[in-house]
């Protein structure tokens, strides 16, 4: 009897639970429409005039906001939309995935997307965003003059607000500087058993690979390929600061990593990963040839936003001198923007040549980056 | 409605499904040459080995507990259901950093004990790393399956047993081992497709699954069409896979001759035996729980403070939320379903239509949520009039911009755990009563409240709670087909996790854990209600 009255009371609690959410999910629809039409009375109205027309007057007695869709989902990123919205009281609404789950996604609402902003690591992605035409370009004066024209796209579809170099580290006990040279040479015989990177599924490698078929051409980039997986000291597992750890751990002596993680590292809270930052050397490969390699971050303006201004003053916002000291004292990144204020780190690693090539063709050449990459056998 | 309910399940699987009768790409050529052999290899390892181990621990633990009497019995039946609480990737990326160089176990050996350990013993991040973590954390399905059965079901037949003279091992191998064949093949294929869909722990530990081949083709390569294909045939292979099982199991059903269930009466260990049971109990409890929550309670000791904001509770009333509200939708229909297809008496109609209802769970997440989306902006652009009429203003994207297009993925997805819960209840109380009742005249849905649902609530409420923990600890879906600054748990861990900060995604992988013991703990505190 008794448990027969508990069963009764729990299935009676989901039936309970099932009504009630559906009303809130319901709300929940409801309120985010409403957010996006004036006001309950004036809709029927307004829904007859617009009559698919977007014109910006009627966005002006509501909320103002701007959505993006993001692929980067730092801690520092938020505080960076909050302190756009202290500035301009526009509200930034966002939604995070993949970067290519969000460029589907834009494709696929078409003109009816709600995003205005498209934003992501990676080049390559931004470009293959580019090319399935869910960007338009981005017309201000104010970015020009933050983001120098290399770190744009040509026709400014997207431009970048932070850059990472992708280096060799080096285990500072083993290996001298003067050892290194390019990333071309760590495929040589001399470090056998001594190369560690991650996996061919992180994008990092995918770029830095199509970098050399831009610069170097396939057949190159094929048996550098080969060659660092001639190289390995292991099989490629974990992620970059897993690399570091164990050049530390003695396993190889050389790792190919994005230098934000040791700053990260260098600043984590856990002193056992500071130590091993403390052991590794960071080194700038390229620098008497064609440069070190960089991964960058960017934003895109979507092709049918809804809220162009303000999405507009967000990307000014995010490459001006406080967004970017923000940006980077936070990641670690290299800001985009000279004016702004860099982490004393990244001071102390000086200026470095990059590699000057147009980021659209990392995206062209990314698929051949991959197939070469399975390829040669790198996991 | 529920027909429409089914249809509309489908439609996201069929999309999927029929990009396989598409002209293939250009791509297709390389993909086939170069990664689809060595991914299947790959699935294959991983799947077998996987399902080997967690049968092994399942299954014996299982037995254990269900036949034997030795102290602390009830607290590890209870502490072999939490490793459910813990999602995979968070064991994954928790060990992984425990292991390596600078986490707690070489950095105690090194600073405390002075010995610098050969690194080779501590390489978790391979296949055998892969094959122990899903092991560990996922043969709870197999245990909480075959133990249930156990208790219930065998007891005749093992007390027979033991009445003939015949021995443990006799008994086990003989009668517990076939007799549980079902449950423990229900509970293996759970294991199976949790170890198929997964991104993050192969991700982590650089395993080139079929799944993170999927992945490599849309995310490297751009190309989503074969990224399709590739799913699809996934798809196939487990529908193939799904069909097989329930070829083999359609012989073998048990049910007992008699109405009334006497419980297995539980024998004691000897002194021996008892103070093997709980070594190894304990072992298991503590790599499969103990451990990494100790361990995620030192990184949260560090973190807790840059974590735990102001929108810390807004992420636990999320997950909460859309959680509860999808496995009540999801939990009525595998009801319904369940219950419609043993009336059609099984045949292979009601078998592949239920069949193509589960289909939601052999899909990798990711890919699902294109077909999902897909739906979606469609069902959205055809209701643009409705919209408008109802003074939506000029919106045209209101249902894939709200919640009910992520309520909808989990159901699909989950359906089948739901429904395979209430079917092994169905299962285990057998047609007799229901057509006993239909004989006497009592319409199909009468038959349902009055005498099928009493008996079966057991059932729903197990799955309800099944359904709750992977509803809360799901990744892929949530991430791409939330609405607008909408996050829960589980992506919040994940973020922190694949950014490389596995302290900082302590806090949130704890809540997902001390909610995910909550569920545990009202379960087995049903369950024991229930049997006292």
């Amino acid at each position: 009897m008794k448990k027969n009255y508990i069963v009764s009371v729990v299935l009676l609690t989901m039936l309970t639970v099932l009504v009630l959410a559906g009303c809130g999910a319901n709300n929940a629809g409801n309120d985010k429409t409403n957010a996006s039409s004036p006001s309950p009375e004036a809709s029927p109205a307004t829904t007859e005039a617009a009559g698919g027309s977007n014109d910006t007057s009627k966005n002006n007695n509501k909320e103002q906001v701007v959505n993006v869709f993001t692929a980067r989902h730092y801690d520092v990123d938020s505080q960076l939309f909050d302190a756009f919205t202290k500035e301009t009281g526009i509200k930034v609404n966002e939604i995070k995935g993949t970067a290519e789950e969000l460029v589907e996604r834009l494709k696929r609402e078409g003109e009816s997307s709600e995003a205005d902003l498209f934003i992501t690591v990676d080049g390559g992605v931004l470009n293959y965003a580019k090319q399935n035409e869910v960007l338009q370009p981005i017309q201000s004066t104010t970015v020009d003059s933050n983001v120098p024209a290399e770190l744009r796209d040509n026709e400014n579809n997207w431009v970048g607000i932070a850059t990472r170099a992708r280096v060799i580290v080096y285990a500072k006990d083993r290996v001298k500087p003067e050892q290194l040279s390019t990333y071309e040479d760590l495929a040589n015989a001399a470090w056998k058993g001594k190369v560690l990177a991650r996996s061919s599924a992180s994008l990092y490698n995918q770029s830095l690979l199509a970098s050399f078929i831009e610069l170097n051409g396939e057949q190159k980039a094929e048996e550098w390929a080969k060659g660092i997986v001639a190289n390995f000291a292991r099989d490629p597992e974990g992620g970059d600061r897993d690399q570091a750890k164990a050049v530390v751990a003695g396993l190889g002596d050389v790792a190919i990593m994005n230098t934000y993680y040791v700053g990260q590292m260098l600043n984590s809270k856990d002193t056992e990963e500071v130590k091993v930052a403390e052991k590794i050397g960071v080194f700038f490969p390229n620098q008497e040839t064609t440069g070190t390699h960089l991964n960058i971050s960017g934003v895109g303006l979507t092709k049918h936003a809804k809220n162009k201004d303000n999405a507009v003053k967000l990307i000014e916002f995010m490459t001006g001198k406080d967004g970017q000291t923000l940006l980077t004292q936070g990641s670690f990144e290299f800001p985009v923007n000279a004016a702004a204020e860099k982490p004393e780190l990244l001071k102390g690693w000086g200026d470095f040549k990059t590699q000057k090539l147009d980021f659209s063709k990392l995206g062209d050449h990314n698929k051949k980056a991959v197939e070469l990459l399975a390829k040669a056998g790198w996991k | 409605m529920s027909v429409i309910g089914a249809i509309m399940a489908l439609i996201p699987s069929l999309y999927i499904f029929f990009g396989l009768f598409d002209k293939p790409n250009e791509n297709w050529q390389q993909i086939k040459e170069y990664m689809l052999f060595e991914s299947v290899v790959q699935s294959l390892y991983l799947v077998v080995g996987t399902v080997f181990f967690s049968v092994i621990i399942g299954v014996s633990l299982a037995w254990l507990v269900a036949a034997y009497d030795f102290p602390m019995r009830k607290f590890f039946h209870f502490a072999f259901l939490l490793p459910l609480a813990i999602p995979p990737y968070i064991a994954a990326y928790t060990y992984g950093s425990m292991l390596s160089y600078t986490g707690s176990v070489q950095v105690f050996m090194r600073n405390t004990l002075g010995v610098t350990p050969n690194q080779a013993y501590f390489d978790i991040l391979s296949m055998k790393g892969a094959i122990f973590i899903f092991s560990m954390f996922l043969f709870p399905y197999i245990y909480l399956m075959t133990k249930t059965f156990m208790e219930k079901q065998s007891a005749a037949f093992i007390e027979n047993a033991r009445l003939l003279g015949k021995g443990q091992l006799h008994i086990f191998f003989r009668i517990v081992l076939p007799l549980s064949q079902a449950a423990i093949i229900g509970g293996a294929s759970l294991v199976a497709f949790e170890v198929l869909n997964d991104f993050g722990v192969t991700k982590h530990f650089g395993i080139a699954s079929f799944t993170a081949t999927i992945f490599k083709t849309w995310f490297g390569m751009y190309d989503v069409d074969s990224a399709l294909r590739l799913s699809a045939l996934l798809m196939s292979a487990i529908i193939g896979l799904f069909i097989m099982e329930r070829l083999l199991r359609r012989r073998r059903r048990y049910h007992s001759a008699t109405s009334k269930l006497n419980p297995l009466k539980r024998r004691k260990l000897s002194y021996l035996g008892t103070a093997a049971a709980i070594f190894v109990s304990t072992v298991i409890f503590a790599l499969s729980f103990a451990i990494p929550v100790v361990q995620l309670l030192v990184w949260a000791k560090w973190t807790y403070q840059d974590v735990l904001n102001s929108k810390f509770a807004q992420l636990v009333s999320n997950t909460l939320l859309v959680s509860i509200v999808a496995i009540t939708v999801l939990m009525l229909l595998a009801v319904i379903v369940a219950n419609v297809s043993r009336s059609l008496n099984r045949s292979l109609l009601s078998l592949a239509a239920t069949k193509l209802i589960l289909m939601g769970y052999s899909i990798p997440g990711a890919v699902l949520s294109i077909g999902v989306l897909a739906l979606f902006i469609s069902l959205d652009h055809q209701l643009s009039g409705v919209y408008s009429w109802l003074g939506f203003g000029s919106s045209k994207l209101v249902l894939s911009m709200s919640l009910v297009m992520l309520i909808f993925a989990y159901v699909i997805r989950f359906l089948g755990v739901g429904f395979n819960a209430v079917e092994a209840g169905f299962d285990k109380i057998g047609n007799r009563y229901s057509e006993a009742s239909r004989t006497l005249g009592i319409g199909m849905t009468a038959t349902f409240f009055k005498v099928d649902l009493p008996l079966i609530k057991g059932s729903i409420l197990a799955g309800f709670l099944l359904t709750f923990m992977e509803i809360m600890k799901e990744l892929p879906l949530t991430l791409l087909l939330r609405p607008f600054n909408f996050e829960t748990l589980a992506t919040k861990a994940y973020q922190y996790a694949s950014d490389e900060q596995i302290h900082q995604a302590s806090v949130p992988s704890l809540f997902i854990i001390t909610v995910g013991t909550a569920t545990v703990f009202v379960y087995h505190w049903l369950g024991e209600k229930k049997s006292r």
